[in-house]
């Protein structure tokens, strides 16, 4: 029994060992303005670390250049390895101890939801969350800012191409089972519906299915001339790499995850040529030239050296922009509440993203804090390179 | 080592009145630490404390019994998903709804001891892996527990008293904890204990002995499948969410690590090994903040690594420490415990 | 009916490399009685060494390979030398968290050095490549680790029944004191078969890594060979790799004909099945306990 005790005593004495801190401040100084962001720098879903990579190139570059009002932006981005628990004891740890202005991106559903109710108790501003999904604006919260497009939309602008525009007529679905595949699944079923057809196959599958054969077998039983795929960009280049193998030959469709053509062209050495994806942002060698200047003053001086210019690493510049603006417009006098106020009045900022609007807090419209209901169709030609099928459009 | 004279000496809670005042000395000081303490330091207590529950049953199954189980995750998943769902779908009290989802876990326990019978080595521990990740995926499937979307968690209210912050979880927290920990430590002095304590050194001597295996053995699964059931059920407010992703093969994993580096078969031993791991496991992820290794490994990286990948050193780390504990210490921090107080009993010779 | 062939053609050629990892599995259990944790990561570290190899040195793929098998190989030596001989008293749990740890560190070098992007390893055979018979196809790349899945079982069974090492690592596993009186030394046998067992584990993961490569790819694969070493019965090689090949092939038949949810679930749920009934395994010898 005396072990018992002593042992619980030492063990407890040492989570004593640190210095209790300070209280937790607004985030705000004089001179500095405290962000944070948590990503996957480790785990299965690491390789989209580099949003909060490509976030903190931005803020480098921001810094250089004068900073926000004479504010410098003080970055802290952990690593929550796709645990929700880690991010839950890391957003606390950082807006306790430290104490953050406000949160950019942040990548994945599951960690997002675990902090989102917190954030809201204490109306911490959010913009930004790197997922496209219904979970942050059903119901809309006065402190969280969602850009990217939603994916229920971008699945129903790629199904309303294929059937309009390219007369498709058996159209299947391969989708991840999870909420983000979910959702594009629903997405594209909705648009079916509303045409009048159904989806000839659904085709689950799980994140760690190393071995797609019997899918894609099944997507080939299903004789589909058209496969929306939804799902992590290993799994989309296997099921193109198979489908070719087994003689499978439909037009492939998929979501903006996958529209890094460099990078796909590369991991399937040469397959995904044909492939249409829609896209959250101008494409890596589109020429833009916002696009161009980021690259040259953000990518090329600040990434680390084996960091590979793709849309994840802008992605996280994209989804932090309409913030960067928002603290621009408050001028010196940065509060939480004038912050929210300014980002409310952001109507139809263009970053290289998609077009971001935002409306006066009102419960009941999502798209007072969704602010991007945009995307654009590229197809993957020869080399990577991408050839523009429509333009930015409006889908509701 | 501490020599006991009868019975009722070897089952005393408290063996002397010196004892008893270091033990109120704890209860006090863990009671009155959230109040000078961070936030975050409480949110770190309670998932300390939660993974201590679910140890010390799993210390009762590999440590007492001799089984293993790499399926824990399950019973923790249930006891998550069966107090969220009993709460927020059947409405009932957090108070009621907890012990029940728990001894859904130790029926599944209990089904899950039946195959172990039979079972050995690492025999049991892919059935009890596949009983883990089967349960999972089931979760998953159904529509009634959110799917893949997942769950949020309701607020608890105890008798209309609505605990919506960390501390006032702690409170509760530490209090179902030290109670578990209590009813633990009575079990293993009973026969009960004993029963397992023969299973696991010579199980069928045991069974001529007139010890029932059969009962027994998957009692003990059912027990431990109880303690995690209870751990998930708080576990599940500690986090206000819960997905079936959460539920993955490597907590499996790491419950085990953290009984084994902890300890076997010893109840102290369960609790350092969990309060070790859980601490590295969330304070690891800041390894460059370290004054002069932080800037060492950056530079380290840049020339011979690659930066974007450093966070990984985390686990190199873990898994180093796993390793030098179970190297140089087979019966893990207990028996380094052990061994001090053997030198300082022995000291000055 | 061309589907059912297809999806047991599908499932051989998938059962290959779960009976690749499930061979390297059974030897160290045979020697050290540890079910090896780390074998997919000691894979995993050979196959990223190889990639690097390839494209940072340019070295031709055939000194690449082999220089890659000597790596895996002096991993495995290294591994048992420093680590598993030093632990004192080993239980079986102890091994297993020394195991893990192992997996843990070797896991977060691959990911510190290479970063967690998915890589391409340049394979002189293409991973789609396939050859076509009828409506059935068959990749190249799974029939290379078809063939050589049955070559190497044939080739270890032949040497561990026949061949005077073979005997000397059976005598090492039934009574490693006897072992020792009538002079095997029985360190040198841990290491051999440790290496050997690193060796298999490295063919595996180089036939894998054409399809995708990125520092967790060896997770499913290692777990699958684990539940077919298990349903197999620990201690026999011909045994891992038959019930290898029943789970590729069932799984493949579920996942074709009744759900394809849960089809990573069935494997374990039959092998939980199996075990039942024959809790040895399938092909082990009775498993006599001592009392």
């Amino acid at each position: 029994m005396k072990k018992l005790i002593l042992a619980l005593f030492i063990s407890l004495a040492f989570l004593l060992s640190f210095t209790p801190n300070i209280f937790a401040e607004e985030g705000v100084t004089d001179t500095e303005i405290h962000l944070g962001q948590w990503g996957p720098q480790t785990g299965p879903a690491a390789a989209w670390g580099n949003v909060a990579r490509g976030t903190g190139g931005y803020f480098q570059w921001i810094n250089e250049n004068g900073g926000i009002h004479g504010r410098k932006i003080v970055y802290h981005m952990f690593d929550d390895g796709y645990n929700p628990a880690k991010t839950k004891a890391g957003v606390k740890e950082l807006q306790e101890g430290t104490g953050i202005f406000a949160w950019a991106c942040g990548v994945g559903t599951s960690p997002g939801l675990a902090v989102r109710d917190y954030l809201a108790e204490k109306n911490i501003p959010w913009v930004g969350p790197a997922a496209g999904s219904m979970h942050w604006i059903t119901p809309p919260q006065k402190n969280l800012f969602a850009v990217y497009p939603l994916y229920i939309a971008e699945a129903k602008a790629l199904v309303k191409y294929a059937i309009e525009k390219m007369g498709k007529k058996r159209i299947a679905i391969a989708y991840l089972n999870d909420e983000y595949g979910k959702n594009g699944l629903r997405g594209a079923i909705s648009e079916l519906k509303a045409h009048g057809m159904e989806a000839v196959a659904q085709v689950p599958m799980e994140a760690k299915d190393s071995d797609l054969k019997p899918h894609v077998m099944q997507l080939r039983k299903s004789k589909a001339d058209m496969v929306l795929m939804w799902t992590t960009v290993g799994h989309s280049a296997r099921i193109v790499g198979i489908s070719k193998a087994m003689q499978f030959a439909p037009q492939f469709m998929s979501t903006s995850t996958t529209s890094d053509f460099p990078f796909m062209m590369h991991i399937t050495k040469g397959l995904w040529e044909g492939v249409i994806t829609g896209t959250f942002g101008e494409l890596p060698d589109s020429g833009y030239p916002l696009l161009e200047k980021y690259k040259k003053e953000v990518f090329d001086k600040y990434a680390a050296k084996e960091e590979r210019w793709g849309m994840f690493y802008y992605a996280g510049i994209i989804f932090t922009e309409p913030m960067i603006e928002g603290l621009k417009n408050c001028g010196r006098n940065l509060t939480r509440e004038r912050f929210i106020a300014e980002m409310e009045k952001i109507k139809g900022f263009k970053g290289i993203g998609p077009e971001v609007s935002y409306k006066p807090f009102d419960k009941n419209d999502i798209y007072s804090r969704q602010g991007t209901s945009q995307t654009f169709l590229v197809q993957c030609m020869a080399e990577g390179k991408a050839k523009k099928l429509t333009d930015w459009m409006d889908i509701k | 080592m501490d020599m006991k004279r009868d019975y009722y000496e070897d089952v005393q809670l408290f063996t002397s009145k010196v004892i008893s005042f270091w033990f109120i000395l704890l209860i006090a000081f863990l009671y009155l630490f959230p109040l000078f303490v961070d936030n975050y330091y409480i949110y770190v207590a309670n998932y300390i404390a939660i993974n201590i529950i679910v140890v010390t049953g799993l210390n009762l199954l590999v440590g007492y019994t001799g089984q293993i189980s790499l399926g824990h995750a399950g019973f923790f998943a249930i006891g998550a998903y069966g107090t969220v769902t009993l709460m927020a779908k059947a409405g009932f009290p957090f108070l009621l709804a907890l012990p029940c989802s728990a001894l859904i876990a130790a029926g599944f326990g209990f089904l899950l001891g039946l195959p172990a019978l039979r079972l050995e080595g690492p025999y049991l521990a892919i059935a009890t892996l596949g009983f883990g990740l089967t349960i999972t995926q089931i979760i998953g499937r159904m529509e009634i527990f959110g799917g893949r979307e997942g769950l949020h968690t309701p607020d608890i209210t105890i008798f209309s008293y609505v605990i919506d912050t960390d501390k006032e979880f702690y409170f509760l927290l530490i209090s179902l904890t030290i109670v578990l920990l209590f009813c633990m430590r009575n079990l293993i002095k009973t026969r009960v204990g004993r029963a397992f304590i023969a299973i696991r050194d010579a199980d069928i001597a045991a069974q001529t002995t007139g010890v029932n295996i059969l009962y027994y053995k998957t009692l003990a699964f059912a027990i431990s499948a109880f303690y995690a059931g209870i751990a998930g059920g708080l576990y599940a407010f500690v986090l206000n969410f819960i997905e079936p992703e959460i539920f993955t093969l490597m907590m499996s994993i790491m419950f085990l690590a953290m009984v084994v580096v902890g300890g076997l078969g010893s109840i102290m031993g369960s609790i350092t090994g969990a309060i070790l791991l859980c601490w590295l496991d969330l304070k690891l992820r800041n390894i460059l903040d370290i004054p002069y290794i932080g800037d060492w490994l950056e530079t380290l990286s840049q020339s011979w690594f690659s930066i974007t990948g450093v966070s990984n050193i985390q686990f190199i780390v873990f898994g180093s420490i796993m390793i030098l504990i179970m190297l140089f210490e087979p019966l893990g921090l207990y028996g380094v415990w052990i061994r001090t107080k053997k030198y300082w009993r022995t000291w000055p010779f | 009916m061309i589907d059912f062939i297809q999806m047991i053609v599908s499932g051989i050629a998938v059962g290959s490399s779960y009976a690749l990892m499930g061979l390297a599995m059974v030897i160290i259990y045979k020697t050290s009685e540890v079910p090896n944790f780390a074998q997919g990561e000691m894979a995993l570290i050979t196959s990223f060494f190889a990639m690097m190899m390839l494209t940072t040195f340019n070295m031709p793929v055939y000194i690449a390979f082999f220089l890659a098998f000597v790596f895996a190989v002096a991993l495995g030596c290294f591994l048992e030398f420093a680590i598993l001989r030093r632990a004192k008293e080993p239980n079986v749990l102890g091994m297993i968290v020394i195991t893990i740890g192992i997996e843990m560190v070797l896991l977060g070098f691959v990911s510190w050095k290479f970063g967690a992007d998915q890589k391409v390893m340049p394979f002189p055979i293409g991973p789609y490549d396939s050859f076509i018979i009828g409506d059935i196809f068959i990749g190249k790349l799974e029939l290379l680790t078809l063939v050589t899945a049955l070559l190497l079982m044939i080739i270890l069974f032949l040497f561990f029944k026949y061949s005077k090492i073979g005997l000397a690592v059976k005598a090492t596993q039934q009574n490693s004191v006897a072992a020792k009186i009538v002079g095997i030394r029985t360190n040198r046998i841990l290491m051999m078969t440790w290496g050997i067992s690193s060796l298999v584990g490295a063919v595996a993961g180089l036939l894998i890594s054409p399809v995708m490569m990125h520092p967790y790819m060896m997770w499913d694969p290692m777990l699958k060979g684990f539940a077919a070493a298990v349903m197999g019965g620990m201690t026999s090689l011909p045994g891992a790799v038959v019930a290898a090949y029943m789970l590729g092939i069932i799984e493949h038949l579920f996942g074709g004909y009744i759900s394809i949810e849960f089809k990573s679930v069935v494997a374990f749920v039959i092998i939980v099945a199996v075990l039942c009934i024959k809790p040895s395994g399938l092909f082990a010898r009775h498993y006599v306990k001592k009392v």
